[in-house]
């Protein structure tokens, strides 16, 4: 079994502490590199000099999680999906020593998903993730909008509100309670979060890691009721943006007609798996003789081609193990909803199969896994 | 004697007077076929198409309010692997028709058989300001456009100098649209081919008519230098300013603080040649180690790393092709100034080796064209300085 999967003799455990929940975090992360646990923590934090960049940074000095230290592990906000940055940090091999990762349920699925399409090693990867009220947009960023909305963010999120300005995909996210972590840190709709800060101890790492932190034990689970009534208004926001997609050859016609063939959702996509996409390959770059040809069938020819066949083709690859994380929507500079057309497709999709991305290493991506009697429906 | 150009009248609008000179051209068999922007059945953008059909040519947009595509990249997608058997006229803006001549130096782009047609530019909406309200957009750019007025369009455009045939001669035919206040434009020969094209189009006057379009071009190319007098002190300051903002590693490094890695701007810049990117490629797919250990000794790495690393090799390698489109700043999801940097860095570059990019097909890359004296230059001091001492090691 993989670390950091729960292992039937250990009991999970919860523990309130007597900080904020930042300053929880930061203690727990800071003390981690202090001891030696971790050789590393991939986190958020501040970049620049300026107030305006936020990364991710691997952090190896513990100064990071100061009160004045860079990192800013809670930030509401992903400059790049968490989950594809551990893919990237561990392709090249599986981590020999524990790092600790901060990231939000999306990426701890995306990375999940990841992992079974052999892009990376979870080994030694100690994963934190929270009960999530959603990031904001990347264009809130520019011109330090980021800090604005903040004060709103963190009111809302211990009424379990969610902000309206976070990205339309959190305001229709139905996963947002983290599974696998190894640490949930409570977040959404948990009172007070200034001055106590719930932990829930997944696994027996979790726990040994979480061992400097003082607090009282608490039973339960990150589930309560105001986030079942969360789940409850982001499912209905979620039926509105799904109605708001044209269908229909038209619809994709219209919705997809301005993109400019950047590729750009393709880049930050964490699932997108293919090391060389077929659109920016060899093969798309054809003979004049081709286009010609084209031309002459049609009368018209847009010049670069392929452009809904791209979306089809990044579709059909992506759908089952899409976790709707948003970045693709915010990436677009021509402003296409492609996270929401995405994700109204992988629903139907993943339904189809009764399949969860990143919800269990275990549980196979449905189109790598054959039945016998399917090759039989093939052949016949 | 003939005057170099003709008129293009337009009384029903400087669209519609292009869009019917080019069926003309395909009538007449001189071109098999038109490249050039058309709005999209959303009407939201508008997208490149190649077209035989002259009733699609119709909905055409010679100078649309934005530019999805660079002009210069939809080129190269279709000559990439070699020259067009068709004869294709392509109705671009200047800075695309420059960018198609630095990829054909490039390799990346043949131009046998391409005839480039552009157009005195007035510059382009940011992408994101058109999506905004489309409609409105077009209005807006509209006016704009009318009134000489560039300061809603992209910040690149608004100090742009080489929106005409003199300041980028590299094209086959240019239509001059500036103000005549005549209603007509001139549509001027930048080449022998554009030359030919004309006559083919008996667009070659009595002397009656030569005498009036002599006194359009002359009108014409005095309103084209004045503004391009008041764009180059508009460009000297603006390339101040950015200077001042970017000059030294701790301003360099917070311009660029915000980036997220996404590519987008070396994705849609229509010269950045390498067929696979350093920057993505296997070489920097690095082993957990690697990582760990420049995060242990700087005591953080951001990751993923070379973020600025990544905008230094980028314009190292293209500030010299360089055409100052803005493309890269319209997909910028962070709205960092990449192509007002860019367009400073490409400028001092340009001039410290006397070259202008997509100026001509016959001025070398100065990277690619060595003279005997400067490998010398490069030689001559390894032997003087290191050469004796390695001796003497030995």
């Amino acid at each position: 079994m993989p670390e950091g999967a729960t292992s039937s003799a250990f009991t999970p455990k919860g523990l309130r502490t007597n900080q904020g929940a930042d300053e929880t975090v930061r203690q727990l992360l800071r003390s981690l590199l202090e001891r030696g646990d971790v050789e590393a923590v991939l986190a958020l934090g501040r970049t620049g000099t300026g107030e305006e960049g936020v990364a991710y940074s691997l952090f190896a000095d513990p100064d990071a999680f100061a009160p004045d230290g860079d990192a800013r592990p809670l930030l509401p906000f992903m400059p790049a999906n968490g989950g594809g940055l551990l893919s990237r940090l561990t392709l090249g091999g599986a981590l020999v020593r524990p790092v600790a990762a901060v990231i939000r349920p999306c990426e701890l699925r995306a990375f999940i998903e990841l992992m079974k399409l052999n892009q990376g090693s979870l080994d030694n990867v100690f994963l934190i993730s929270f009960t999530c009220g959603g990031v904001y947009p990347l264009e809130t960023a520019v011109d330090g909008g980021l800090d604005e909305g903040m004060r709103g963010y963190w009111q809302g999120m211990e009424q379990g509100e969610l902000d309206a300005a976070v990205r339309p995909t959190c305001r229709a996210c139905q996963s947002f309670i983290p599974e696998r972590a190894d640490i949930t840190v409570a977040l959404f709709g948990e009172e007070h979060l200034d001055r106590q800060c719930t932990l829930y101890l997944n696994t027996e790492r979790g726990a040994a890691f979480a061992q400097g932190l003082e607090g009282t034990a608490v039973t339960g689970g990150a589930e309560h009721a105001a986030i079942e009534r969360s789940r409850g208004e982001r499912d209905a926001f979620r039926e509105e943006l799904f109605a708001g997609v044209d269908g229909g050859m038209r619809g994709l016609i219209q919705t997809f007609g301005r993109c400019i063939g950047c590729h750009a959702c393709k880049t930050v996509c964490p699932i997108c798996y293919c090391q060389l996409c077929h659109f920016d390959s060899p093969d798309c770059e054809r003979e004049p003789g081709y286009y010609e040809a084209e031309l002459r069938r049609k009368g018209g020819l847009r010049v670069p081609p392929d452009t809904v066949f791209f979306q089809l083709g990044r579709m059909s690859h992506i759908a089952l193990s899409c976790v709707g994380c948003g970045m693709c929507t915010d990436v677009c500079p021509a402003d296409i909803p492609v996270s929401t057309i995405f994700s109204k497709v992988a629903a139907s999709a993943q339904a189809t199969f009764d399949y969860k991305p990143g919800r269990d290493l275990e549980e196979e991506i449905p189109l790598r896994t054959f039945r016998e009697e399917e090759f039989a429906q093939v052949a016949t | 004697m003939n005057a170099k150009g003709a008129v293009l009248s337009a009384d029903e609008g400087m669209d519609r007077a292009v869009i019917e000179w080019l069926k003309e051209a395909l009538k007449r068999e001189i071109f098999d076929a038109v490249l050039i922007p058309v709005e999209t059945p959303a009407e939201d953008a508008f997208a490149y198409l190649l077209i035989q059909n002259p009733a699609i040519l119709d909905r055409a947009s010679p100078l649309p309010p934005v530019m999805p595509v660079q002009g210069g990249k939809a080129i190269g997608r279709l000559t990439m692997r070699g020259h067009l058997n068709d004869r294709v006229a392509a109705v671009v803006r200047p800075c695309e028709a420059r960018a198609a001549i630095e990829l054909t130096k490039l390799k990346q782009a043949h131009l046998t058989n391409l005839v480039l047609i552009t157009l005195d530019c007035p510059g382009v909406l940011p992408l994101s300001d058109y999506l905004e309200d489309p409609a409105a957009g077009a209005a807006r750019f509209a006016e704009a456009a009318a009134q000489g007025d560039r300061s809603p369009m992209r910040p690149t455009c608004q100090i742009c100098h080489r929106f005409s045939l003199a300041q980028a001669p590299g094209a086959d035919l240019h239509i001059g649209i500036l103000r005549n206040g005549d209603g007509a434009a001139v549509i001027v020969p930048g080449s022998a081919e554009g030359e030919r094209i004309l006559e083919k189009m008996e667009m070659t006057e009595g002397d009656e008519g030569t005498r009036l379009v002599a006194q359009m071009l002359e009108r014409w190319s005095a309103q084209v230098e004045e503004v391009v007098d008041a764009q180059l002190e508009r460009r000297r300051q603006a390339h101040a300013e950015v200077q001042a903002a970017v000059a030294g590693a701790d301003r360099l490094l917070d311009t660029f603080s915000s980036c997220i890695n996404c590519h987008n701007c070396q994705r849609v810049c229509p010269v950045c040649y390498c067929r696979q990117c350093y920057f993505e490629s296997t070489a920097l797919k690095l082993p957990p180690d690697n990582y760990l250990a420049r995060a242990a000794s700087k005591g953080a790495l951001r990751f993923a790393p070379d973020t600025l690393l990544f905008h230094l090799g980028r314009a190292s390698h293209m500030a010299l092709s360089c055409v100052s489109c803005g493309a890269c700043e319209d997909a910028c999801p962070m709205d960092i100034p990449v192509g007002q940097v860019f367009s400073l860095l490409a400028d001092r570059a340009q001039d410290a080796l006397g070259y202008v990019a997509g100026r001509s097909l016959e001025d070398p890359l100065p990277l690619v064209a060595y003279e005997m004296e400067e490998l010398h230059d490069v030689e001559q001091p390894y032997i003087e300085i290191y050469h004796e001492q390695e001796v003497q090691d030995a």
